[in-house]
C-alpha cells in the first residue's frame, strides 16, 4: 500500500503529539482512525499516552495503519511525526513547546516525514533533513485563526495536510461524507468550513512539495473499500458491549482512570436495555450496590482500577462466602498507591489472586485483545452465575484504551442466548424444599430469588449452616468451607481453559505472557524467527484457579520459560514457579510504557545468549525535555 | 386527622408467621432485657399490620447485636459487611423496585463506619426503611463508644477521644431524607406504628429507635429514656421542613427526645421496572444502538 515508500512497506506508524486538551491530539487521531477504517484500511492505536492532569501536559498517540490487520503496535519507531504544538513555553524560554519533536524525533525513521505546526515560527530541522526526513512546516493554527476565523478548525487543517501527505482521499470524498454525517444537521456552512480547512492544509503541504521540488512524501495509502462493515472502537467499548450481550443489567462504578470510560459506556447504554448504571459515592458503595442487585437477581458488574480495587476488597470475601455472583473488572494502571494513573502496568495479579482475608473461591480471567474483552465477558458472566462467586476480569490501561479496526461481523456472529443458571423456580422450591447452602458434590448450591414463594433465604458472609443461619460448630464449618472450595475443582473439571499456544513449544524457548502483551509477543516471535531464533508463545488467559494440568505439559517441553510482563517482580512468573514447580526467566517492564517488539528481542537475547535471569527494560532518558508535573 | 401515629396505639397482634424460618425464640442471643427485643416485637406487629408475607420481605442486617434481628424474623435475610446495609439496599431496590426492603442496623454501623452510605441514602431516596437500633455503644465488641455515645450526659469538656454525640435526625434532614422519625423500643406499640408509617413512605424512611443496651450502657437506661422521651405533638406538621428543625430545637431546649414522625416530604421520583433478569427477558437483544456509534 505504501508505494515507492522510503519507510516501512508493511505498516505505517503515525505519531500525533501535542499539548493535552489544547492541541486536539485525540480529535485528529479519532478522525484519521475512523476515516481510514471506512476506507478499508486497518488501524491500531495501542499506545495512547496521556497525562493525569487534564490540560497542558504532553500527550501522544501513535497509530499503526496497514492493509491487513496489524499483529501489534510494533516498535517505538514512527514513520510520520505530527507535532501539534505551536508556541514557545513561557516557563522555559530555552525549550520551545516542541515536546513532540524533542521526545519522539529521535524515534522517527530515517526518510520519514515530520509535519509540525509552524504558526509561531519554524524550528531547526537540519538534523532531520540530514537523515532524509521530509519536513513540512504547517501554520495550522494561523490558517484557522487568521484566515478562517475559527481556531477550532485547526485540527481539520492538520488532518487535511496529513491526508495529503498520505496521498489519501485526494477528492475529499471520505472526509465530506464524514463531515456531512457529523455536522450537516447543524448547517451546511459548518461542513464547508471544515472542508475548506482541510483543503487549506492540503494546499500548504503542496506548497512545500513544490518549493522543495519533491514529488510527494513517499507514501500513498490506497483505499480498499471494505466488503463488510468495519468498526473503529475501543477495548472498553468491546467489554461494555460484551457485558450487555452477556446479560449484565446492573453496573456500578466510581470515577477512576482507566475504568471511567466503562462507567460512561454503561451510563450511556444500559438503560436502553432495561438496566441500571450507578455511579457510587465511593468504591465500596459501588460494589455493595452491585452485590445487592445480584441478590435481587440481576447479572452485575463493577469496574475499577488498583486503588479502587483495594477499597473493594472486603466485599470480595463476602461475595465468595455468601455466594453472590459478581463480575469485577480491574483495569490495571501503574501502581502502587496512586502510582501513575494514566500509565499502563500489569502489577495487580497477585492482589487479585489473594485479595481478601480467609479462603474463598474466585475465578480470574485476563483477556489479551480487544476481541477477547468481548468474548471473555460473555464467559465471565456465565461463570459468575454458575459458580456464585466473584469472577475477576483483569484488563489494563492498554486494553481499555486501545482503538482498533474490527469487523462488525465479529460481534454480530457472536451473539449468545443468555441462560440463567442455578436459580430455582417456585415449583422446584415447593417440590424439593430449600436449603440455600445445600451441601452438594459440585459445591454449587442453587439459589432462589427474593420474592419467590417457598424460597425464603438467609444469606450471610458470617459462617453459616445449610440454611444460612450462623454457626461455628466445627463439623458444619468444615463442611461449608469444603463445599465452597469444591467449586474450584468443579471449575477446573468443567470450565478451565488452557493457554493459547502459538508454535510448537517442544525444545524451544517460550515467550509467556498474560493480558495485553500478547500481540507484541507474537510480533517478537516472528522477528526472532527472522534472526534464526525459533520460539513459541504461550499466553495464559485463565489464571485462577490455575489450570496446572492444562498449562504444565506445554511448559515442561520447552527449553526455557521467558515470562514477559509489565511489573517489577514477575507476578505470573512467580505463579508459574509456584504452581508448576518450573524455573522461569523474566523480561520485565514497569516504566509506564507498553512493551515494544525490540524490548522482547533484547530480553530474549540477554537471557538466551548471556544467561540473564531477569531483564529490566527501560527507555533512554529524555534529558532535553522538561518534566511534566502531573496530578493524580 | 392526626399526622402522628395514634396514641396510645391499638394493640396489634403479631402473626406467628414471622416466627417460622427463623432462629427459635429460645436461641435468640440478645441479653435479657435488650432493647432489640422491643424492636423485634414492634417489627412483627408492623409487618402483620401491613399484611405482608415473609417471602415479600427483604431484611438487610448490619454488623452488631442489632443485625442479628434478620435471623430472628421470617423473611429473606442478608448480612454483609460493616457499614454496608444501605448500599446493599440501594442495589436491591434498583434491580427490583418491587422488593420490600428493610435495613436493620446499629448506630455504630450506620453513623460511624457506614455514615457515607447513610448520608447518600438520604439523597438517593430508595424506597427502603432503615431502622437504627441506637444504644450509644458497640455492644457486640463489649461496649466501646459509638457516635451517639454521651447522649444526655452532663460533660463539660470533650476531647478527640470522646467527642459529643451527634444528631442523626439532623444529619438525615440536612442530607435530604424524605422521612425522619424516632421511636423507643420501650414503647413497641408506638414504635410499630412509626414503622408502619415508615414502610408506607414512598422513599427512604429513617427511623432512629432508642434501643437500650442493658449490659454496656448504664446511663441511657429504660428509666432514663422513659423520663426523657416525649411524643411529637399532634400540632406538628411533618410536611414542613422548617417545623422539623424547630421541633428538634424545641425538644433540645427542653432536654427531651421526640418520638414520632418528625419529617415526611415525599419526593417526586422516576419510576423504573425491575431490570431484566430471566433467560427469556435477556433473549434477542439488538446490539445496533451500540454498534452504530463505532461506524
Amino acid at each position: 500500500m505504501a508505494k515507492g515508500s522510503a519507510v516501512s512497506s508493511r505498516q505505517l506508524k503515525i505519531l500525533v503529539g501535542g499539548v493535552q486538551l489544547r492541541d486536539g491530539v485525540g480529535t485528529v487521531v479519532d478522525l484519521v482512525g475512523r476515516i481510514l477504517t471506512r476506507a478499508g484500511l486497518h488501524v491500531l492505536a495501542n499506545e495512547r499516552n496521556y497525562a493525569s492532569t487534564i490540560y497542558g501536559a504532553h500527550q501522544f498517540d501513535p497509530l499503526v495503519v496497514a492493509a491487513e490487520p496489524p499483529v501489534s503496535h510494533g516498535d517505538n519507531v514512527s514513520d510520520i511525526l505530527v507535532a501539534l504544538e505551536y508556541d514557545a513555553n513561557p516557563d522555559v524560554p530555552g525549550q520551545p513547546n516542541r515536546d513532540t519533536i524533542i521526545r519522539h524525533g529521535q524515534y522517527l525513521a530515517d526518510g520519514g516525514v515530520l509535519l509540525y505546526d509552524s504558526s509561531t515560527g519554524t524550528v531547526p530541522t537540519d538534523d532531520f533533513e540530514a537523515r532524509g526526513v521530509k519536513v513540512f512546516p504547517l501554520p495550522a493554527r494561523q490558517i484557522a485563526l487568521r484566515e478562517l476565523k475559527r481556531e477550532i478548525v485547526k485540527n481539520m487543517v492538520v488532518s487535511g495536510a496529513l491526508f495529503r501527505l498520505l496521498e489519501f482521499d485526494m477528492d475529499q470524498a471520505y472526509l465530506t461524507a464524514y463531515l456531512e454525517e457529523r455536522f450537516l444537521r447543524k448547517g451546511r456552512e459548518l461542513v464547508d468550513l471544515n472542508l475548506t480547512a482541510a483543503r487549506r492544509g492540503r494546499e500548504a503541504v503542496e506548497g512545500v512539495l513544490k518549493e522543495r521540488g519533491w514529488e510527494g512524501a513517499g507514501i500513498r495509502l490506497e483505499p480498499n473499500p471494505p466488503k463488510e462493515t468495519m468498526l473503529w472502537m475501543t477495548g472498553t467499548d468491546a467489554l461494555g458491549m460484551g457485558a450487555i450481550q452477556a446479560g449484565c443489567r446492573f453496573y456500578a462504578g466510581y470515577p477512576i482512570t482507566p475504568a471511567s470510560p466503562l462507567l460512561e459506556f454503561m451510563d450511556r447504554y444500559l438503560q436502553q436495555y432495561g438496566g441500571r448504571s450507578l455511579q457510587g459515592q465511593n468504591e465500596r458503595e459501588s460494589i455493595r450496590a452491585a452485590i445487592g442487585a445480584s441478590m435481587a437477581g440481576a447479572r452485575v458488574m463493577v469496574a475499577s482500577s488498583g486503588p479502587g480495587i483495594s477499597l473493594k476488597v472486603e466485599e470480595f470475601g463476602l461475595a465468595g462466602t455468601a455466594e453472590i455472583p459478581i463480575v469485577v473488572v480491574d483495569s490495571m494502571r501503574a501502581g502502587p498507591s496512586t502510582g501513575m494513573p494514566t500509565k499502563t502496568e500489569q502489577a495487580d495479579l497477585r492482589m487479585i489472586l489473594g485479595a481478601g482475608h480467609g479462603d474463598f473461591p474466585r475465578i480470574v480471567l485476563a483477556p489479551s485483545t480487544l476481541e477477547e474483552c468481548y468474548t471473555m465477558a460473555l464467559e465471565a458472566f456465565h461463570l459468575a452465575d454458575k459458580y456464585q462467586c466473584p469472577v475477576f476480569f483483569l484488563t489494563d490501561l492498554t486494553l481499555a484504551e486501545v482503538r482498533k479496526t474490527v469487523p462488525e461481523r465479529f460481534f454480530t456472529d457472536r451473539t449468545v442466548t443468555v441462560q440463567r443458571e442455578g436459580i430455582l423456580s417456585e415449583e422446584e422450591l415447593r417440590r424439593d424444599g430449600f436449603k440455600r447452602y445445600k451441601i452438594t458434590d459440585s459445591g454449587i448450591s442453587p439459589r432462589s430469588l427474593p420474592g419467590t414463594p417457598g424460597g425464603i433465604f438467609k444469606v450471610s458472609g458470617t459462617e453459616h449452616d445449610e440454611f444460612g443461619f450462623v454457626t461455628t460448630e466445627p463439623p458444619r464449618r468444615k463442611a461449608m468451607m469444603e463445599k465452597r472450595m469444591r467449586k474450584l475443582e468443579t471449575y477446573l473439571r468443567e470450565d478451565a481453559q488452557g493457554p493459547q499456544v502459538y508454535g510448537e513449544p517442544a525444545g524451544v524457548p517460550l515467550l509467556l505472557g498474560w493480558g495485553s502483551t500478547k500481540p507484541v509477543l507474537l510480533s517478537a516471535r516472528t522477528a526472532l524467527a527472522a534472526e534464526g531464533i525459533e520460539a513459541a508463545v504461550v499466553h495464559i488467559t485463565h489464571l485462577w484457579p490455575f489450570p496446572v494440568d492444562l498449562i504444565k505439559p506445554a511448559l515442561e517441553r520447552a527449553s526455557a520459560l521467558i515470562v514477559c510482563e509489565q511489573n517489577f517482580t514477575g507476578q505470573l512468573a512467580d505463579l508459574i514457579q509456584e504452581q508448576c514447580l518450573l524455573p522461569t526467566r523474566r523480561v520485565l517492564k514497569y516504566n509506564g510504557r507498553v512493551f515494544y517488539v525490540s524490548d522482547i528481542i533484547h530480553g530474549v537475547r540477554e537471557i538466551l545468549l548471556k544467561g540473564a535471569a531477569a531483564v529490566r527494560i527501560g527507555e533512554p532518558e529524555q534529558v532535553e525535555a522538561v518534566e511534566a508535573h502531573e496530578g493524580d | 386527622m392526626s399526622t402522628q401515629p395514634a396514641q396510645p396505639s391499638a394493640k396489634i397482634a403479631a402473626s406467628k408467621i414471622w416466627e417460622e424460618n427463623a432462629v427459635p425464640r429460645h436461641r435468640i442471643q440478645w441479653c435479657p432485657g435488650c432493647g432489640d427485643f422491643g424492636v423485634l416485637n414492634a417489627l412483627k406487629m408492623a409487618l402483620t399490620k401491613l399484611e405482608l408475607l415473609p417471602h415479600e420481605v427483604f431484611l438487610i442486617g448490619g454488623i452488631g447485636c442489632s443485625g442479628q434481628i434478620r435471623n430472628y424474623l421470617n423473611g429473606n435475610g442478608f448480612h454483609g459487611t460493616h457499614g454496608g446495609p444501605m448500599a446493599y439496599a440501594v442495589g436491591v431496590k434498583m434491580a427490583n423496585p418491587n422488593q420490600r426492603v428493610v435495613a436493620l442496623a446499629g448506630d455504630g454501623d450506620t453513623f460511624a463506619i457506614g455514615v457515607e452510605n447513610f448520608v447518600h441514602a438520604c439523597r438517593r431516596d430508595p424506597q427502603v426503611t432503615l431502622i437504627v437500633m441506637d444504644n450509644g455503644v458497640y455492644g457486640l465488641t463489649t461496649g466501646q463508644r459509638s457516635p451517639t455515645a454521651g447522649l444526655g450526659q452532663d460533660i463539660t469538656e470533650w476531647s478527640e477521644e470522646f467527642p459529643p454525640p451527634f444528631s442523626s435526625l439532623r444529619l438525615a434532614l440536612a442530607s435530604g431524607a424524605t422521612f425522619v422519625a424516632q421511636s423507643f423500643s420501650g414503647d413497641p406499640r408506638h414504635a410499630a406504628d412509626v414503622y408502619v408509617a415508615a414502610m408506607e413512605h414512598p422513599g427512604f424512611a429513617f427511623v432512629n429507635d432508642f434501643s437500650p443496651c442493658v449490659t454496656y450502657n448504664k446511663f441511657n437506661t429504660y428509666e432514663w429514656f422513659k423520663s426523657h422521651v416525649e411524643h411529637v405533638p399532634d400540632s406538628h406538621d411533618p410536611a414542613d421542613p422548617r417545623a422539623a428543625w424547630e421541633l428538634l430545637a424545641d425538644f433540645d431546649r427542653r432536654e427531651r427526645l421526640p418520638l414520632g414522625v418528625i419529617y415526611r416530604g415525599p419526593r417526586k421520583r422516576k419510576t423504573f421496572k425491575p431490570v431484566p433478569i430471566h433467560t427469556e427477558e435477556l433473549a434477542k437483544i439488538d446490539l445496533e444502538p451500540m454498534l452504530k456509534s463505532f461506524r
